[in-house]
């Protein structure tokens, strides 16, 4: 929408990291802050180079707790093909569905660890639910791309391994999970430290 | 005894006491009346708020209700699922299937931006397309929401709950139609009338359902489009079916929309039982009135009814009637009036039969009065007439009453009415005879028969037992009576008649000397011509239709003086000559003998005078009656007489009758004397018919006697009236009287009348009365003195 977008702040600090050759895998050090300047924390960054990646898929699997009756951890972020599995460390059941588009599946009421892991093929969002607790909600980001990393409670991040090109840097926030939160062109030949400013609300 | 019917004490009671109850019944009517409708009024006004608490209450219950419902179905995997999949057809579907289960009338779906997904096919068969957009956008928010709302013309709860899907995804509209029926279920819980109206800005009020139908809808939308009703108090709406209190509660609604629920209660119907309840109370008070009525009546009847019992004694006591008693029992205030009235009646029968006494009898001989014998004669002609029984009455006269009263002196006269009633009553044992005083000398006896032949035997037994002598304060007085007899019905059917024809006829026997008669209607000139006769007479003498004739009196003695007797004649302009004896009686009976006599002596005098002018010398005789001889005036009278025509008072002598002087002799002496002194002379007509000795003729200043002519015309036949004859004219002789004979008709009579020694004869023989002219004419004849000779000669 435009008005959102034309909303978007951005501010962006680049350090360029010379020393560091293309064929050198670099990492990526990012600082995500509300306009405020607070760190957010469960903030998901991932870069999209501009032709597909050649690596494979690093973590064919992940995994999303329930944890006293929530998902822990509430925001994850994946690669397409992971394949995730949703143990329940509680002793009631729960009936985990998600109606995303990117993703529809349901494990019916179960306890402990279901027999099968979910394959997450498709990039989008999903949100996750369970259909006995409705305060119970996950959110998980299937990205292209094996190059993305979510924000610790200071808002800090850290993407490895990266080789140097040319990027597409957008930023996530299941807060406001109908539209990424930033995109920009990124640059990285080198190890580089950034930080970026979002806006964390749909209202904003 | 019936005057208006209001003004009766029964009726009046009788009112008094129906208006009074009637006034009560009214009273309690109206008061129930009004405080019915105030109750019914504030009862009503708190029962519609308390249905309005019930109502919020309600709504808020349903609401939650139904939000329960939409949530559930909100939070339905199947749904949620099927919402999911973000397919229109699925969605509506979805609606359709979950719509149903929780009744919804129609289902939406919205998205987060607002705008309607999909509807259920209730939904779009109730909402066009068009229509889905024209909903007013909502925020799908955590919280439900629930709004009354006008779509379509249609008014709907709309129920408003989020769907997740975990995080919002959109929201569900459950709509719930309002309609009659439910109006009638809230109706019945809040036991009102519920309508439910709404308004947009640009529309006026509608109502969208109610329980409310015919002439009270019809009212409300019209008080609705006045506004009338849309605020929060109480008001009343007329309907034609009665009144309706109206109190109002919004109901939740989208901006530019009003909608509210109308709580309505009918008067009426609350007024229902208060109604019922004043007619039975009306029933009851028309049956309360008419037994009041007919008690307050019967009341009234026993006040009154003892009243008029009174009131009827009271009357008879008023004809006379003591016998009765009034019928009152009981022991109250009117039963102690009653006997007050007893008793009053007692005392009033024994005063009356007193005072009856003292008014029906005689004080002086104790017999019954004058009064008494007409009561006792009007029951005998009662009993008479009623029964056919015949019945005969008495009159007794007295004779000589009043010579024996004023020579003898009213002590006598007293003691002698005394003896007469006892000897009455000894002669009449019989008690069915009455017999009483009338009054003066006259007395009356009432014989229960007409049979004459006793009649007479009783009168003669009457007049025997009066006819012994009695001894009176050592004097012995002779008494005789004259009696009158009548019968009914022979000769009258009334007290007038009877005691008129008895009194002919006790006259009748007095003139005759015949001690008793019987009525003889001959003798009574007391008929109804008499009225007319007596103003006949009246104009006769006014208008000098009167005239006198002259019968002579021929001197027996050969004296040349002439002499006539003056007759009053009665020339009737139209009836012609009237006799004398048709009139004069009736006029000496009512006294207008004293107008006639007053005629006869100045007419007498005045031809007495101009005779005397011719040079004809003719003593002139001229009757004088007992009322004339009653008249103080009659000697001035005469006097001025002889002065005015000039006549010598010896030509005129004045002829009164014996029984005219022994009516009242002191009277008649006074006159006498006087008219003696004038100069004229005085004569004694009819002697022999009375009983006046010639002793007693001897006081009066008499000069002249004329023997009856019942005695003279007997002369030739009975040697007895002879010797009365001939002793009457010698005594009178003796006591230096003139004798004149009346009723010579004969030769015979004149000649023993000269042997006799009689002074004047008079009679046919020699001439009947004649006019003036014949008299002077019959005079210068003279034939009287061949007559005469003739008769000494015999
Ligand atoms: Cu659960």
């Amino acid at each position: 929408m435009k008005c959102s977008q034309k909303g978007f702040i951005m501010a962006l600090l680049l350090h360029a990291m010379t020393g560091w050759s293309h064929t050198q895998a670099a990492t990526l050090t990012l600082q995500v802050t509300s306009a405020s300047g607070t760190g957010i924390e469960d903030a998901v960054v991932y870069l999209m180079p501009g032709k597909p990646p050649g690596r494979p898929v690093q973590t064919p699997t992940a995994r999303i707790d329930q944890i006293n009756k929530e998902f822990v951890p509430l925001v994850s972020v994946v690669q397409t093909g992971t394949r995730i599995s949703f143990p329940n460390k509680d002793n009631i059941r729960h009936h985990v569905y998600s109606f995303s588009a990117a993703k529809k599946f349901e494990i019916k009421l179960y306890a402990d660890t279901p027999s099968k892991p979910i394959l997450f093929d498709t990039a989008g969002y999903v949100v996750m639910g369970c259909n006995i607790h409705d305060h119970m909600i996950a959110h998980l980001l299937v990205v292209d791309t094996p190059y993305f990393a979510k924000t610790d409670a200071n808002g800090m991040l850290r993407i490895a391994d990266v080789p140097p090109g040319d990027y597409s840097l957008i930023a996530w926030y299941y807060m406001r999970p109908d539209r990424n939160a930033l995109v920009m062109p990124l640059s990285l030949k080198a190890d580089m430290t950034q930080a970026i400013s979002i806006r964390t609300r749909s209202s904003d | 005894m019936k005057p208006a019917r209001f003004k009766t004490l029964q009726s009046r009671i009788f009112v008094f006491f129906f208006l009074l109850i009637l006034a009560t019944q009214l009273g309690s009517i109206l008061i129930t009346s009004t405080l019915g409708f105030s109750i019914v009024n504030k009862t009503l006004g708190e029962e519609l708020e308390t249905g309005k608490r019930v109502f919020i209450r309600l709504f808020d219950q349903n609401t939650a209700f139904l939000t329960q419902g939409a949530r559930i179905l909100a939070s339905d995997y199947g749904f949620r699922e099927a919402v999911s999949s973000n397919d229109a057809e699925t969605i509506a579907s979805a609606l359709d299937n979950h719509g149903g289960r929780i009744k919804a009338d129609l289902m939406l779906f919205v998205g987060l931006d607002g705008r309607v997904v999909s509807g259920s096919t209730t939904a779009r068969q109730a909402i066009d397309a068009s229509q889905l957009a024209w909903l007013s956008p909502r925020e799908p928010q955590r919280n439900a929401t629930a709004l009354i709302e006008r779509i379509n013309g249609r008014l709907y709860q709309l129920i408003t709950v989020p769907v997740t899907a975990p995080l919002p995804i959109g929201a569900i509209v459950a709509g719930f139609r309002i309609d009659a029926g439910l109006a009638k279920d809230i109706g019945k819980i809040t036991n009102t009338d519920v309508s439910y109206v709404s308004k947009e800005t640009d529309t006026g009020w509608a109502v969208h359902a109610s329980t409310l139908s015919g002439a009270p809808l019809e009212a409300l939308s019209q008080a609705l489009d006045t506004d009338r009703i849309t605020t929060d108090a109480i008001t009343d709406v007329s309907t034609g079916s009665g009144v309706y209190l109206s109190l109002r509660t919004r109901l939740p609604s989208p901006g530019g929309q009003e909608s509210v629920a109308v709580l309505q209660k009918s008067l009426d119907r609350s007024l229902a039982p208060f109604r019922d309840l004043r007619d039975k109370l009306l029933m009851l008070g028309a049956l309360g009135l008419l037994v009041s009525g007919l008690s307050s009546l019967a009341i009234a009847r026993s006040v009154t009814r003892p009243i008029k019992a009174l009131a009827e004694f009271a009357q008879k006591i008023a004809q006379g009637d003591y016998s009765g008693k009034p019928v009152i029992t009981g022991q109250n205030e009117i039963a102690d009036l009653a006997n007050a009235f007893d008793h009053m009646s007692t005392e009033i029968a024994s005063r009356e039969a007193h005072i009856l006494d003292l008014a029906y009898r005689d004080t002086l001989t104790g017999l019954p009065n004058r009064a008494m014998f007409h009561d006792r004669l009007q029951q005998a002609i009662h009993t008479a007439r009623r029964l056919g029984k015949p019945l005969t009455i008495m009159l007794i006269g007295l004779d000589r009453f009043k010579y024996v009263n004023d020579s003898l002196g009213h002590h006598i006269g007293d003691l002698l009415l005394k003896e007469v009633a006892r000897r009455l009553q000894d002669a009449l044992r019989r008690g069915a005879d009455t017999v009483a005083r009338l009054g003066g000398d006259e007395f009356a006896v009432l014989l229960p028969t007409d049979d004459m032949g006793s009649a007479h035997k009783v009168a003669r037994s009457l007049l025997d037992a009066l006819e012994k002598s009695m001894t009176l304060d050592d004097q012995i007085v002779d008494v005789r009576g004259s009696i009158g007899i009548a019968s009914a019905p022979l000769h009258g059917e009334d007290i007038t008649t009877l005691l008129r024809c008895a009194d002919v006829a006790m006259h009748q026997a007095k003139r005759n000397s015949s001690g008793y008669a019987e009525y003889d209607a001959r003798f009574d000139h007391n008929t109804l011509a008499r009225l007319s006769l007596m103003s006949e007479l009246r104009e006769a003498v006014e208008h000098d239709h009167l005239t006198l004739f002259y019968q002579p009196k021929v001197d027996l003695k050969d004296s040349e003086a002439h002499s006539a007797e003056a007759l009053v004649r009665w020339i009737h302009p139209e009836r012609g000559f009237i006799p004398p004896n048709d009139f004069i009686p009736f006029a000496e009976q009512t006294g207008y003998i004293r107008a006639i006599t007053t005629w006869v002596l100045n007419e007498g005098v005045r031809q007495c005078a101009e005779w005397a002018r011719m040079g004809l010398e003719v003593n002139i005789s001229i009757n004088i009656s007992a009322r004339d001889l009653m008249n103080a005036d009659l000697p001035d009278y005469f006097t001025g007489l002889l002065k005015q025509h000039g006549c010598d008072a010896q030509r005129i002598c004045l002829e009164i009758t014996e029984s005219a002087i022994l009516d009242d002799p002191g009277h008649a002496l006074e006159n006498l004397q006087r008219l003696d002194a004038i100069g004229c002379r005085l004569s004694i007509d009819d002697y022999g018919t009375g009983y006046s000795s010639l002793a007693y003729l001897k006081r009066l200043p008499v000069s002249e006697l004329k023997i009856d002519r019942s005695f003279v015309q007997n002369m030739a036949s009975d040697p007895n009236d002879v010797v009365i004859v001939r002793s009457t004219i010698d005594l009178a002789h003796n006591l230096g009287l003139h004798v004149v004979a009346e009723g010579v008709e004969n030769e015979a009579i004149l000649s023993q009348l000269c042997l006799l020694g009689c002074d004047q004869a008079q009679g046919y023989l020699f001439s009947r009365p004649v006019s003036a002219a014949d008299f002077h004419a019959w005079v210068q004849a003279k034939t009287w003195k061949e007559q005469l000779r003739l008769a000494r000669q015999a």
